[in-house]
């Protein structure tokens, strides 16, 4: 399976006046994790939601296999520290309505996937009744069912018990060879046991990344 | 059906859907109507006004005012989550997401208009108009509506992005609405009057002007969820 790449370079953001973000540049293909680590403010959920296509660059490159994207993309996967879903609607309604916007709805698909986040005994309760570490499990099952290529958590561990860490962790280590995945985490005891690269960033500044 | 009009019955059945679960949001949409016809109605009984050309001034400041309330919530409730980004990734497409959200509202100011317009009709004691001058009426009040759901749903869209949101909607929206507010009134007053031919004028204006804010937000929506 030919392997998708991402190319960021010398992407910069600008708001105000500020510079969010300055000349970064790396590129990373299918089987990658990155993980975006900084202070707060660092210019971390920026590049991710520049990334996702949601936010506008003010100069540089984003490229998806060679080629600009945005909201277009189709197969971007965006999780966050705020779960996403609606709150009046059911859990099972709330999957079956973005899988149905990816156009891959399945029962078996969302079965499956409820399964998996322990979420199947209370899939026709409404999203607001739920704790908040059952909200981030569904929107775990919300991001994978568009069968995506590039996922994007930012903070995804917020809100999560241990048994929803574990399942995170399993997730991101079983869609290494199908996608390629960035986290935006100031938590790296997570994510023990994946080897990813990291890249800093410094007041919008790109710091020396690692191999771990 | 394209995949454009799957889209966009999806997110317009699930705004929908939101509205009918969220009752409380809908019931004091409607509540707030009501109390708007009813203390309308009371007041011009005390005064010489002509029922007939009341009417119609009573029906849309009760709608223009309570539409204010359901319209601001198109994109309040989608920021408030974030939903709006998990929205967009899978849309792909921000004019689809505006096209859908004016037809909710849409549809939410037709059952609104469906509450108001009787119990005005009843408590105003409009004399009834013939059925040909009764379809006129319900011509002005789509298309009334119509601009309504349009320019409101795109104010809410700018403003929700930024600080002081509730006070902004209406700062912005009324001026817009004006030529809403006028033809909606004028052509309503015609229909009641059975002067129809009178109306047709209010009638083309209201169309232009809805045509025109649901065309180029359509357009230019991609600027105004951007950031």
């Amino acid at each position: 399976m030919m392997k998708d790449q991402l190319i960021v370079n010398r992407l910069c953001k600008q708001i105000q006046n500020k510079a969010i973000l300055k000349d970064i540049s790396f590129s990373a293909s299918t089987g990658d994790i990155i993980v975006v680590s900084g202070h707060n403010g660092a210019g971390k959920t920026t590049l991710l939601r520049i990334i996702a296509g949601l936010m506008p660059k003010s100069s540089g490159e984003v490229l998806w296999n060679r080629q600009s994207y945005g909201l277009d993309h189709g197969q971007i996967g965006y999780m966050s520290h705020k779960p996403m879903l609606y709150e009046a609607l059911s859990v099972v309604d709330n999957l079956e309505f973005f899988a149905r916007l990816y156009g891959c709805w399945s029962a078996d698909k969302g079965r499956e996937l409820l399964k998996l986040t322990g979420l199947w005994l209370h899939r026709y309760e409404p999203v607001g009744v739920l704790s908040r570490g059952m909200q981030q499990r569904l929107a775990l099952a919300r991001v994978l069912i568009g069968a995506p290529r590039l996922l994007l958590y930012d903070e995804p561990f917020t809100g999560l018990d241990l048994e929803g860490q574990r399942l995170l962790r399993e997730i991101i280590q079983e869609y290494q060879s199908a996608a390629l995945q960035i986290i935006v985490t100031h938590e790296h005891s997570f994510l023990e046991g994946l080897v990813y690269r990291e890249i800093k960033l410094m007041n919008g500044k790109m710091e020396e990344g690692a191999l771990r | 059906m394209t995949g454009y009009g799957l889209k966009l019955w999806l997110i317009y059945k699930k705004d929908f859907l939101t509205e009918l679960r969220t009752a409380d949001s809908l019931l004091s949409t409607i509540i707030f109507g009501i109390m708007l016809v009813v203390i309308f109605s009371f007041a011009f009984q005390l005064t010489d006004v002509a029922v007939d050309k009341a009417f119609a001034a009573v029906l849309w400041i009760s709608i223009f005012f309570t539409s204010t309330l359901s319209l601001q919530r198109s994109f309040a409730n989608e920021k408030e989550n974030d939903t709006i980004s998990a929205l967009l990734l899978a849309v792909g497409d921000r004019g689809c997401v505006f096209l859908a959200k004016v037809l909710a509202n849409l549809t939410t100011l037709v059952l609104l208009a469906a509450v108001i317009v009787p119990l005005a009709w009843i408590l105003i004691d409009v004399q009834a108009a013939g059925p040909n001058h009764f379809g006129l009426l319900l011509l002005s009040l789509l298309l009334g509506s119509w601009g309504l759901a349009a320019v409101g749903t795109l104010i809410n869209g700018i403003t929700v992005q930024l600080a002081g949101t509730r006070l902004l909607f209406p700062l912005l929206l009324f001026p817009l609405l004006v030529p809403v507010l006028i033809g909606s009134i004028l052509s309503s007053t015609a229909a009641i009057q059975q002067t129809g031919a009178s109306m047709w004028g209010w009638i083309y204006l209201l169309l232009c002007f809805d045509l025109i804010y649901t065309v180029v937000p359509l357009i230019l929506f991609d600027y105004v969820l951007e950031g």
